[in-house]
Protein backbone atom coordinates (compact mmCIF):
# COMPACT_ATOMS: atom_id res chain seq x y z
CA UNK A 1 0.00 0.00 0.00
CA UNK A 2 1.31 3.51 -0.83
CA UNK A 3 0.41 5.99 1.92
CA UNK A 4 0.31 9.96 0.95
CA UNK A 5 1.61 11.94 3.27
CA UNK A 6 2.78 15.79 3.30
CA UNK A 7 4.90 17.88 5.00
CA UNK A 8 7.01 15.28 7.33
CA UNK A 9 9.10 17.15 10.13
CA UNK A 10 9.71 13.91 12.18
CA UNK A 11 8.90 10.61 12.02
CA UNK A 12 9.90 7.50 13.40
CA UNK A 13 9.39 4.38 11.40
CA UNK A 14 9.02 1.82 14.69
CA UNK A 15 11.32 -1.50 14.28
CA UNK A 16 10.01 -4.07 11.73
CA UNK A 17 7.51 -2.27 10.22
CA UNK A 18 7.36 -1.85 6.38
CA UNK A 19 5.72 1.46 4.78
CA UNK A 20 5.89 3.44 1.56
CA UNK A 21 5.24 6.90 1.11
CA UNK A 22 4.85 9.66 -1.29
CA UNK A 23 5.25 12.96 -0.11
CA UNK A 24 3.89 15.76 -2.14
CA UNK A 25 4.73 18.57 -0.16
CA UNK A 26 7.76 19.16 1.66
CA UNK A 27 8.36 20.79 4.70
CA UNK A 28 12.13 22.96 5.17
CA UNK A 29 13.19 20.20 7.16
CA UNK A 30 12.14 16.54 7.98
CA UNK A 31 14.19 14.29 10.72
CA UNK A 32 13.30 10.32 9.93
CA UNK A 33 14.27 7.85 11.64
CA UNK A 34 14.31 4.34 10.61
CA UNK A 35 14.36 1.87 13.87
CA UNK A 36 16.11 -1.53 13.19
CA UNK A 37 14.35 -4.03 10.83
CA UNK A 38 11.92 -1.48 9.38
CA UNK A 39 11.95 -1.03 5.76
CA UNK A 40 11.27 1.82 4.00
CA UNK A 41 10.57 3.28 0.55
CA UNK A 42 9.89 7.18 0.20
CA UNK A 43 9.11 9.12 -3.06
CA UNK A 44 9.59 12.77 -2.87
CA UNK A 45 8.12 15.50 -5.38
CA UNK A 46 10.22 19.19 -4.70
CA UNK A 47 9.89 22.40 -6.08
CA UNK A 48 11.03 25.46 -5.46
CA UNK A 49 12.15 25.47 -2.29
CA UNK A 50 14.31 24.84 0.16
CA UNK A 51 14.78 21.50 2.13
CA UNK A 52 16.84 19.60 4.23
CA UNK A 53 16.11 15.81 4.76
CA UNK A 54 18.09 13.70 7.30
CA UNK A 55 17.91 10.22 8.04
CA UNK A 56 19.10 8.13 10.54
CA UNK A 57 18.98 4.20 9.39
CA UNK A 58 19.23 1.45 12.43
CA UNK A 59 20.51 -2.00 12.47
CA UNK A 60 19.49 -4.22 9.47
CA UNK A 61 17.11 -1.21 8.26
CA UNK A 62 16.58 -0.08 4.72
CA UNK A 63 15.73 3.08 3.06
CA UNK A 64 14.93 3.91 -0.62
CA UNK A 65 14.22 7.09 -1.27
CA UNK A 66 13.78 8.50 -4.53
CA UNK A 67 13.63 12.59 -5.01
CA UNK A 68 12.29 14.55 -7.77
CA UNK A 69 14.04 18.04 -7.19
CA UNK A 70 12.84 20.84 -9.34
CA UNK A 71 13.85 24.63 -9.94
CA UNK A 72 15.55 26.84 -7.40
CA UNK A 73 16.12 26.58 -3.78
CA UNK A 74 18.46 23.91 -2.23
CA UNK A 75 18.30 20.45 -1.88
CA UNK A 76 20.36 19.32 1.64
CA UNK A 77 20.22 15.37 1.99
CA UNK A 78 21.78 13.78 4.77
CA UNK A 79 22.11 9.61 5.70
CA UNK A 80 23.48 7.98 8.73
CA UNK A 81 23.87 4.12 8.27
CA UNK A 82 23.57 4.17 12.13
CA UNK A 83 23.20 0.21 12.66
CA UNK A 84 24.93 -2.77 11.07
CA UNK A 85 23.68 -3.95 7.98
CA UNK A 86 21.78 -1.02 7.04
CA UNK A 87 21.35 -0.06 3.46
CA UNK A 88 20.21 3.40 1.87
CA UNK A 89 19.35 4.15 -1.32
CA UNK A 90 18.89 8.02 -2.11
CA UNK A 91 18.22 8.42 -5.90
CA UNK A 92 17.62 12.17 -7.35
CA UNK A 93 16.31 13.71 -10.31
CA UNK A 94 16.73 17.20 -10.33
CA UNK A 95 15.58 19.24 -13.39
CA UNK A 96 16.72 23.10 -13.56
CA UNK A 97 15.42 25.70 -16.24
CA UNK A 98 15.22 29.13 -16.92
CA UNK A 99 17.57 31.33 -14.65
CA UNK A 100 17.68 28.86 -11.77
CA UNK A 101 19.96 28.13 -9.87
CA UNK A 102 20.59 25.21 -6.96
CA UNK A 103 23.10 23.55 -4.69
CA UNK A 104 21.90 19.96 -4.09
CA UNK A 105 24.06 18.43 -1.62
CA UNK A 106 23.57 14.72 -0.18
CA UNK A 107 26.22 13.30 2.66
CA UNK A 108 26.34 9.54 3.01
CA UNK A 109 27.84 8.19 6.27
CA UNK A 110 28.44 4.99 6.99
CA UNK A 111 28.74 4.70 10.62
CA UNK A 112 28.64 1.05 11.18
CA UNK A 113 29.90 -2.21 10.15
CA UNK A 114 28.47 -4.08 7.17
CA UNK A 115 26.43 -1.19 5.34
CA UNK A 116 25.44 -0.64 2.04
CA UNK A 117 24.54 2.68 0.64
CA UNK A 118 23.55 3.27 -3.36
CA UNK A 119 22.99 6.48 -4.91
CA UNK A 120 22.12 7.45 -8.58
CA UNK A 121 21.67 11.03 -9.00
CA UNK A 122 20.62 12.37 -12.70
CA UNK A 123 20.24 15.87 -14.02
CA UNK A 124 18.44 18.15 -16.81
CA UNK A 125 19.44 21.54 -17.50
CA UNK A 126 18.62 24.18 -19.39
CA UNK A 127 18.24 27.60 -20.37
CA UNK A 128 21.00 29.83 -18.47
CA UNK A 129 20.08 27.40 -15.10
CA UNK A 130 23.06 26.28 -12.21
CA UNK A 131 22.93 23.41 -10.81
CA UNK A 132 25.54 22.20 -8.14
CA UNK A 133 25.70 18.66 -6.96
CA UNK A 134 28.32 18.32 -3.79
CA UNK A 135 28.28 14.02 -3.04
CA UNK A 136 29.63 13.11 -0.03
CA UNK A 137 30.86 10.04 1.12
CA UNK A 138 32.38 9.03 4.32
CA UNK A 139 33.29 5.77 5.88
CA UNK A 140 35.21 5.98 8.86
CA UNK A 141 38.53 4.73 10.33
CA UNK A 142 37.86 0.97 11.40
CA UNK A 143 34.71 0.61 9.71
CA UNK A 144 34.38 -2.85 8.39
CA UNK A 145 32.74 -4.48 5.07
CA UNK A 146 31.27 -1.29 3.72
CA UNK A 147 29.76 -0.79 0.33
CA UNK A 148 28.94 2.27 -1.05
CA UNK A 149 28.33 3.34 -4.45
CA UNK A 150 27.39 7.14 -6.04
CA UNK A 151 26.78 8.25 -9.39
CA UNK A 152 26.32 11.57 -10.65
CA UNK A 153 25.06 12.22 -14.56
CA UNK A 154 24.07 15.31 -16.15
CA UNK A 155 23.50 16.64 -19.80
CA UNK A 156 23.03 20.02 -20.49
CA UNK A 157 20.33 20.90 -22.80
CA UNK A 158 21.35 24.28 -23.91
CA UNK A 159 25.05 26.01 -24.09
CA UNK A 160 24.63 28.51 -20.84
CA UNK A 161 23.22 26.08 -19.15
CA UNK A 162 25.77 24.98 -15.78
CA UNK A 163 25.91 21.95 -13.62
CA UNK A 164 29.19 21.49 -11.10
CA UNK A 165 30.05 18.49 -9.37
CA UNK A 166 31.74 18.29 -6.75
CA UNK A 167 32.53 14.44 -5.09
CA UNK A 168 33.41 14.60 -1.21
CA UNK A 169 34.88 10.94 -0.40
CA UNK A 170 36.22 10.82 2.75
CA UNK A 171 37.15 7.13 3.35
CA UNK A 172 39.48 6.41 6.17
CA UNK A 173 38.98 2.23 5.99
CA UNK A 174 40.34 0.19 4.26
CA UNK A 175 37.80 -3.13 4.07
CA UNK A 176 35.93 -0.76 2.03
CA UNK A 177 34.06 -1.13 -1.78
CA UNK A 178 33.02 2.32 -3.21
CA UNK A 179 32.20 3.18 -6.72
CA UNK A 180 31.61 6.50 -8.07
CA UNK A 181 31.85 8.79 -10.84
CA UNK A 182 30.13 12.20 -12.06
CA UNK A 183 29.61 12.92 -15.85
CA UNK A 184 28.23 15.99 -17.26
CA UNK A 185 27.62 16.31 -21.04
CA UNK A 186 25.18 16.81 -23.75
CA UNK A 187 22.95 15.21 -25.72
CA UNK A 188 24.37 12.97 -28.54
CA UNK A 189 24.55 13.91 -31.69
CA UNK A 190 24.29 10.56 -32.99
CA UNK A 191 21.27 9.93 -31.19
CA UNK A 192 19.50 13.42 -32.38
CA UNK A 193 20.36 12.59 -36.07
CA UNK A 194 18.92 9.15 -36.15
CA UNK A 195 15.62 9.88 -34.67
CA UNK A 196 15.65 12.94 -37.26
CA UNK A 197 16.14 10.57 -40.26
CA UNK A 198 12.53 9.19 -39.02
CA UNK A 199 10.95 12.69 -38.79
CA UNK A 200 10.81 13.49 -35.13
CA UNK A 201 11.83 17.07 -34.91
CA UNK A 202 14.83 18.86 -33.08
CA UNK A 203 12.47 19.26 -30.02
CA UNK A 204 10.74 16.24 -29.97
CA UNK A 205 14.15 14.47 -30.32
CA UNK A 206 15.54 16.17 -27.22
CA UNK A 207 12.33 15.37 -25.21
CA UNK A 208 12.90 12.05 -26.10
CA UNK A 209 16.35 11.73 -24.99
CA UNK A 210 15.91 13.27 -22.01
CA UNK A 211 13.57 11.17 -20.65
CA UNK A 212 15.29 8.25 -21.65
CA UNK A 213 17.88 9.63 -19.85
CA UNK A 214 15.93 10.06 -16.79
CA UNK A 215 13.94 7.09 -16.50
CA UNK A 216 16.88 5.15 -15.50
CA UNK A 217 15.93 6.46 -12.39
CA UNK A 218 12.26 6.57 -12.85
CA UNK A 219 12.50 2.67 -13.84
CA UNK A 220 13.61 1.34 -10.47
CA UNK A 221 10.47 2.65 -9.16
CA UNK A 222 8.23 -0.78 -8.73
CA UNK A 223 5.20 1.38 -7.57
CA UNK A 224 3.01 2.06 -11.03
CA UNK A 225 1.07 5.02 -9.92
CA UNK A 226 4.17 6.71 -8.10
CA UNK A 227 6.76 5.95 -11.26
CA UNK A 228 3.88 7.29 -13.94
CA UNK A 229 3.49 10.55 -11.22
CA UNK A 230 7.62 10.84 -11.42
CA UNK A 231 7.54 10.60 -15.05
CA UNK A 232 4.55 12.98 -15.36
CA UNK A 233 6.08 15.48 -13.56
CA UNK A 234 9.53 15.52 -14.32
CA UNK A 235 9.55 17.28 -18.08
CA UNK A 236 10.10 21.45 -18.76
CA UNK A 237 6.94 22.96 -18.95
CA UNK A 238 7.04 24.71 -22.88
CA UNK B 1 8.82 12.66 -67.59
CA UNK B 2 10.95 15.15 -65.71
CA UNK B 3 13.05 13.28 -63.14
CA UNK B 4 12.13 12.15 -59.40
CA UNK B 5 15.34 12.58 -57.50
CA UNK B 6 18.27 14.24 -59.45
CA UNK B 7 21.44 14.71 -58.18
CA UNK B 8 23.72 17.20 -60.08
CA UNK B 9 27.47 17.37 -59.45
CA UNK B 10 27.22 16.93 -55.92
CA UNK B 11 30.61 17.68 -53.57
CA UNK B 12 31.09 16.90 -49.93
CA UNK B 13 33.58 17.18 -47.42
CA UNK B 14 34.14 16.34 -43.84
CA UNK B 15 36.31 18.57 -41.82
CA UNK B 16 38.75 19.06 -44.42
CA UNK B 17 38.46 16.25 -46.38
CA UNK B 18 36.43 15.68 -49.68
CA UNK B 19 34.22 12.49 -50.18
CA UNK B 20 31.99 13.35 -52.66
CA UNK B 21 33.83 14.84 -55.89
CA UNK B 22 30.77 15.75 -58.50
CA UNK B 23 28.57 13.02 -57.99
CA UNK B 24 25.74 12.65 -60.87
CA UNK B 25 22.75 9.96 -60.36
CA UNK B 26 18.90 9.97 -61.51
CA UNK B 27 16.41 7.85 -59.93
CA UNK B 28 12.70 8.02 -61.21
CA UNK B 29 9.75 6.64 -59.96
CA UNK B 30 9.41 3.44 -59.22
CA UNK B 31 13.06 2.40 -60.18
CA UNK B 32 15.06 0.07 -58.24
CA UNK B 33 18.96 1.27 -58.34
CA UNK B 34 22.05 -0.20 -56.96
CA UNK B 35 25.54 1.50 -56.07
CA UNK B 36 28.10 -0.29 -55.78
CA UNK B 37 31.98 0.70 -54.81
CA UNK B 38 34.81 -0.54 -52.93
CA UNK B 39 35.28 0.60 -50.27
CA UNK B 40 35.48 3.92 -48.49
CA UNK B 41 34.32 4.91 -52.31
CA UNK B 42 32.07 7.21 -51.01
CA UNK B 43 28.32 5.27 -50.65
CA UNK B 44 27.39 5.79 -46.76
CA UNK B 45 28.01 9.40 -47.36
CA UNK B 46 26.19 9.82 -50.36
CA UNK B 47 23.34 8.25 -48.08
CA UNK B 48 23.73 10.49 -45.05
CA UNK B 49 24.06 13.65 -47.26
CA UNK B 50 20.89 13.20 -48.93
CA UNK B 51 19.36 12.47 -45.16
CA UNK B 52 20.91 16.01 -43.83
CA UNK B 53 22.84 14.60 -41.48
CA UNK B 54 25.02 18.17 -40.47
CA UNK B 55 28.35 15.75 -39.82
CA UNK B 56 28.61 16.38 -44.16
CA UNK B 57 29.37 19.74 -45.49
CA UNK B 58 27.70 19.64 -48.84
CA UNK B 59 30.16 22.06 -51.52
CA UNK B 60 28.89 21.83 -54.57
CA UNK B 61 26.22 21.14 -56.66
CA UNK B 62 22.25 20.12 -56.37
CA UNK B 63 20.03 17.45 -55.31
CA UNK B 64 16.43 17.57 -56.17
CA UNK B 65 13.72 15.15 -54.84
CA UNK B 66 9.96 15.46 -56.36
CA UNK B 67 10.79 19.00 -57.51
CA UNK B 68 11.98 20.19 -54.20
CA UNK B 69 15.45 22.03 -53.39
CA UNK B 70 16.64 18.98 -50.87
CA UNK B 71 19.87 20.33 -49.72
CA UNK B 72 17.81 23.53 -48.27
CA UNK B 73 15.63 20.84 -46.03
CA UNK B 74 16.13 19.62 -42.39
CA UNK B 75 17.06 16.47 -41.87
CA UNK B 76 13.36 15.98 -40.39
CA UNK B 77 11.61 17.52 -43.18
CA UNK B 78 13.92 15.22 -45.48
CA UNK B 79 12.52 12.34 -43.60
CA UNK B 80 8.56 13.51 -43.72
CA UNK B 81 9.14 13.97 -47.64
CA UNK B 82 9.70 10.67 -47.71
CA UNK B 83 13.27 9.99 -47.43
CA UNK B 84 14.28 6.61 -45.49
CA UNK B 85 17.64 5.45 -44.99
CA UNK B 86 18.46 1.89 -43.39
CA UNK B 87 21.72 2.58 -41.77
CA UNK B 88 24.91 0.25 -42.33
CA UNK B 89 25.37 1.09 -38.43
CA UNK B 90 22.53 1.80 -36.63
CA UNK B 91 22.58 4.09 -33.58
CA UNK B 92 22.16 2.73 -30.39
CA UNK B 93 18.99 4.41 -28.39
CA UNK B 94 19.35 3.65 -24.61
CA UNK B 95 16.11 3.80 -22.83
CA UNK B 96 14.31 4.36 -25.74
CA UNK B 97 11.91 1.08 -26.97
CA UNK B 98 11.21 0.20 -30.39
CA UNK B 99 7.28 0.85 -30.14
CA UNK B 100 8.02 4.59 -28.54
CA UNK B 101 10.36 5.26 -31.28
CA UNK B 102 8.19 4.10 -34.17
CA UNK B 103 5.11 5.77 -31.95
CA UNK B 104 7.40 9.26 -32.06
CA UNK B 105 8.11 8.55 -35.76
CA UNK B 106 4.52 8.39 -37.08
CA UNK B 107 2.99 10.45 -34.63
CA UNK B 108 5.55 13.09 -36.10
CA UNK B 109 4.31 12.47 -39.58
CA UNK B 110 1.12 13.36 -38.54
CA UNK B 111 1.59 16.20 -36.78
CA UNK B 112 3.24 18.08 -39.80
CA UNK B 113 0.35 17.21 -42.03
CA UNK B 114 -2.18 18.58 -39.45
CA UNK B 115 -3.77 14.90 -38.72
CA UNK B 116 -4.29 13.49 -34.85
CA UNK B 117 -2.34 11.67 -33.16
CA UNK B 118 -2.57 7.92 -34.21
CA UNK B 119 -4.61 6.16 -31.20
CA UNK B 120 -3.47 3.01 -29.57
CA UNK B 121 -5.31 0.25 -31.69
CA UNK B 122 -4.66 2.06 -34.98
CA UNK B 123 -1.21 1.98 -33.93
CA UNK B 124 -0.38 -1.27 -32.62
CA UNK B 125 -2.25 -2.78 -35.77
CA UNK B 126 0.66 -1.64 -37.83
CA UNK B 127 3.15 -2.45 -36.04
CA UNK B 128 1.92 -6.50 -35.34
CA UNK B 129 1.58 -7.22 -38.83
CA UNK B 130 5.04 -5.51 -40.10
CA UNK B 131 6.81 -7.20 -37.07
CA UNK B 132 5.26 -10.57 -37.59
CA UNK B 133 6.24 -10.57 -41.71
CA UNK B 134 9.65 -9.46 -40.25
CA UNK B 135 10.12 -12.46 -38.00
CA UNK B 136 10.38 -9.07 -34.85
CA UNK B 137 8.79 -10.70 -31.83
CA UNK B 138 7.10 -8.27 -28.81
CA UNK B 139 10.12 -8.48 -26.72
CA UNK B 140 12.63 -7.35 -29.71
CA UNK B 141 10.34 -4.28 -30.44
CA UNK B 142 10.17 -3.51 -25.99
CA UNK B 143 13.92 -3.71 -25.89
CA UNK B 144 15.71 -0.12 -26.39
CA UNK B 145 16.41 0.41 -29.60
CA UNK B 146 19.79 -1.60 -31.42
CA UNK B 147 20.97 -2.11 -27.87
CA UNK B 148 22.93 -5.36 -27.49
CA UNK B 149 21.16 -6.63 -30.79
CA UNK B 150 22.99 -9.09 -33.11
CA UNK B 151 24.38 -7.39 -36.64
CA UNK B 152 21.59 -8.64 -38.35
CA UNK B 153 19.08 -8.07 -36.03
CA UNK B 154 19.71 -4.52 -36.45
CA UNK B 155 19.25 -4.74 -40.32
CA UNK B 156 16.08 -6.33 -39.93
CA UNK B 157 15.06 -3.89 -37.58
CA UNK B 158 15.94 -0.84 -40.01
CA UNK B 159 13.79 -3.06 -42.11
CA UNK B 160 10.96 -2.79 -40.39
CA UNK B 161 11.58 0.80 -39.35
CA UNK B 162 10.84 1.07 -43.28
CA UNK B 163 7.82 -0.80 -43.34
CA UNK B 164 6.48 1.02 -40.33
CA UNK B 165 7.00 4.59 -42.37
CA UNK B 166 6.02 3.50 -46.00
CA UNK B 167 9.02 6.39 -47.32
CA UNK B 168 8.97 6.82 -51.02
CA UNK B 169 12.62 6.85 -51.51
CA UNK B 170 14.00 3.88 -49.13
CA UNK B 171 17.98 4.19 -49.16
CA UNK B 172 19.21 0.81 -48.13
CA UNK B 173 22.97 0.90 -47.29
CA UNK B 174 24.18 -2.90 -46.77
CA UNK B 175 21.40 -3.62 -45.60
CA UNK B 176 22.24 -7.50 -46.78
CA UNK B 177 25.85 -7.45 -44.46
CA UNK B 178 25.73 -9.08 -41.26
CA UNK B 179 22.19 -11.20 -41.86
CA UNK B 180 22.20 -14.99 -42.18
CA UNK B 181 20.48 -16.58 -45.38
CA UNK B 182 17.36 -16.71 -43.82
CA UNK B 183 17.29 -13.31 -42.55
CA UNK B 184 18.25 -11.77 -45.85
CA UNK B 185 15.54 -13.77 -47.52
CA UNK B 186 12.94 -12.50 -44.94
CA UNK B 187 14.13 -9.02 -45.31
CA UNK B 188 14.53 -9.39 -49.37
CA UNK B 189 10.79 -10.25 -49.20
CA UNK B 190 10.12 -7.08 -46.57
CA UNK B 191 11.66 -5.06 -49.98
CA UNK B 192 9.89 -6.80 -52.93
CA UNK B 193 6.32 -6.38 -50.85
CA UNK B 194 7.50 -2.74 -50.67
CA UNK B 195 8.13 -2.61 -54.32
CA UNK B 196 5.75 0.22 -56.11
CA UNK B 197 5.50 2.53 -58.87
CA UNK B 198 5.31 5.39 -56.49
CA UNK B 199 8.35 3.71 -54.34
CA UNK B 200 11.91 4.00 -54.98
CA UNK B 201 15.23 1.78 -53.96
CA UNK B 202 18.45 2.96 -53.80
CA UNK B 203 20.36 0.03 -52.56
CA UNK B 204 23.91 0.06 -51.39
CA UNK B 205 25.79 -3.46 -51.52
CA UNK B 206 29.16 -5.75 -52.10
CA UNK B 207 26.86 -9.00 -52.99
CA UNK B 208 26.07 -9.29 -55.95
CA UNK B 209 23.99 -12.86 -55.25
CA UNK B 210 22.02 -11.06 -52.83
CA UNK B 211 21.44 -7.82 -55.66
CA UNK B 212 20.67 -10.55 -58.39
CA UNK B 213 18.06 -12.97 -56.15
CA UNK B 214 16.13 -10.35 -53.73
CA UNK B 215 16.72 -6.63 -55.23
CA UNK B 216 17.09 -7.39 -58.98
CA UNK B 217 17.61 -3.64 -60.07
CA UNK B 218 16.89 -1.65 -62.79
CA UNK B 219 20.11 0.54 -62.79
CA UNK B 220 23.30 -0.12 -61.37
CA UNK B 221 26.03 2.73 -60.87
CA UNK B 222 29.51 2.46 -59.72
CA UNK B 223 30.95 4.94 -57.46
CA UNK B 224 34.86 5.60 -56.79
CA UNK B 225 36.66 8.08 -55.48
CA UNK B 226 33.57 10.00 -54.55
CA UNK B 227 31.67 9.95 -58.53
CA UNK B 228 29.74 7.46 -60.39
CA UNK B 229 32.51 6.10 -62.64
CA UNK B 230 29.96 3.74 -64.68
CA UNK B 231 26.22 3.38 -65.14
CA UNK B 232 24.43 0.65 -66.47
CA UNK B 233 22.38 -2.46 -66.05
CA UNK B 234 22.68 -5.45 -64.18
CA UNK B 235 25.17 -7.06 -66.27
CA UNK B 236 27.87 -4.08 -64.83
CA UNK B 237 27.43 -7.00 -61.83
CA UNK B 238 28.66 -9.49 -64.11
CA UNK B 239 32.02 -7.37 -64.65
CA UNK B 240 32.66 -7.07 -60.99
CA UNK B 241 31.91 -10.90 -59.88
CA UNK B 242 34.79 -11.23 -63.25
CA UNK B 243 37.26 -8.39 -62.56
CA UNK B 244 36.26 -6.80 -59.40
CA UNK B 245 36.56 -2.86 -59.52
CA UNK B 246 40.07 -2.03 -61.27
CA UNK B 247 38.32 -1.74 -64.68
CA UNK B 248 36.60 1.19 -62.91
CA UNK B 249 38.99 2.80 -60.92
CA UNK B 250 40.96 3.46 -64.15
CA UNK B 251 38.65 5.50 -65.63
CA UNK B 252 37.86 7.56 -62.39
CA UNK B 253 41.52 8.28 -62.22
CA UNK B 254 41.64 9.56 -65.31
N1 LIG C 1 32.53 11.28 -40.23
C1 LIG C 1 33.66 11.05 -40.93
N2 LIG C 1 34.84 11.52 -40.49
C2 LIG C 1 35.99 11.30 -41.19
N3 LIG C 1 36.03 10.61 -42.32
C3 LIG C 1 34.90 10.10 -42.80
C4 LIG C 1 33.65 10.29 -42.13
N4 LIG C 1 32.69 9.69 -42.83
C5 LIG C 1 33.31 9.13 -43.90
N5 LIG C 1 34.64 9.38 -43.88
C6 LIG C 1 35.62 8.92 -44.86
O1 LIG C 1 35.09 9.11 -46.15
C7 LIG C 1 35.40 8.02 -46.99
C8 LIG C 1 34.12 7.42 -47.53
O2 LIG C 1 33.43 6.77 -46.46
P1 LIG C 1 32.05 6.02 -46.66
O3 LIG C 1 31.63 5.52 -45.36
O4 LIG C 1 31.13 6.92 -47.39
O5 LIG C 1 32.50 4.80 -47.61
P2 LIG C 1 31.66 3.59 -48.17
O6 LIG C 1 31.73 3.69 -49.64
O7 LIG C 1 30.33 3.55 -47.55
O8 LIG C 1 32.54 2.34 -47.68
P3 LIG C 1 32.12 0.86 -47.17
O9 LIG C 1 31.96 0.03 -48.38
O10 LIG C 1 33.31 0.44 -46.38
O11 LIG C 1 30.89 0.99 -46.34
C9 LIG C 1 36.23 7.07 -46.16
O12 LIG C 1 37.58 7.31 -46.43
C10 LIG C 1 35.89 7.44 -44.75
O13 LIG C 1 36.96 7.17 -43.88
MG1 LIG D 1 29.39 2.29 -46.22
Amino acid sequence: MVEEISKITQLTIETGKTAVFVEKQLSDKAEIVIEAGARVKHYRLHENAEHALSVKIGRGASYEVVTLHKGNGDLTLSFDLAGEEAFCRSDVVYLLGGEEKSLISSDVRHNADNTVSRQLVKGAVTGKAFATFEGGVLIPYERKKIDGAQQHRAILLSPDATVKAVPRLEIYADDVKCAHGSAIGSLNQDQLYYLMTRGIDEADARALLTRAFLDEVFDSIEEDDVREDFRRLAVFEK
Amino acid sequence: MSAWLEIKDLHAKVGDKPILNGLSLTINAGETHVIMGPNGSGKSTLSNVLCGNPHYEVTGGSVEFKGQNLLEMSVEERARAGIFLAFQSPTELPGVSMSTFMKYALNARRKAAGEKELDAVSFMKRIKIRAQALDITDEMLKRPVNVGFSGGEKKRLEIFQMAVLEPDFCILDEMDSGMDVDAVKVAGSGVQIMRSPERSFLVISHNTKFLREQIKPDHVHILALGQVVAEGGAELMDEIDRNGFAGFLKEAVA
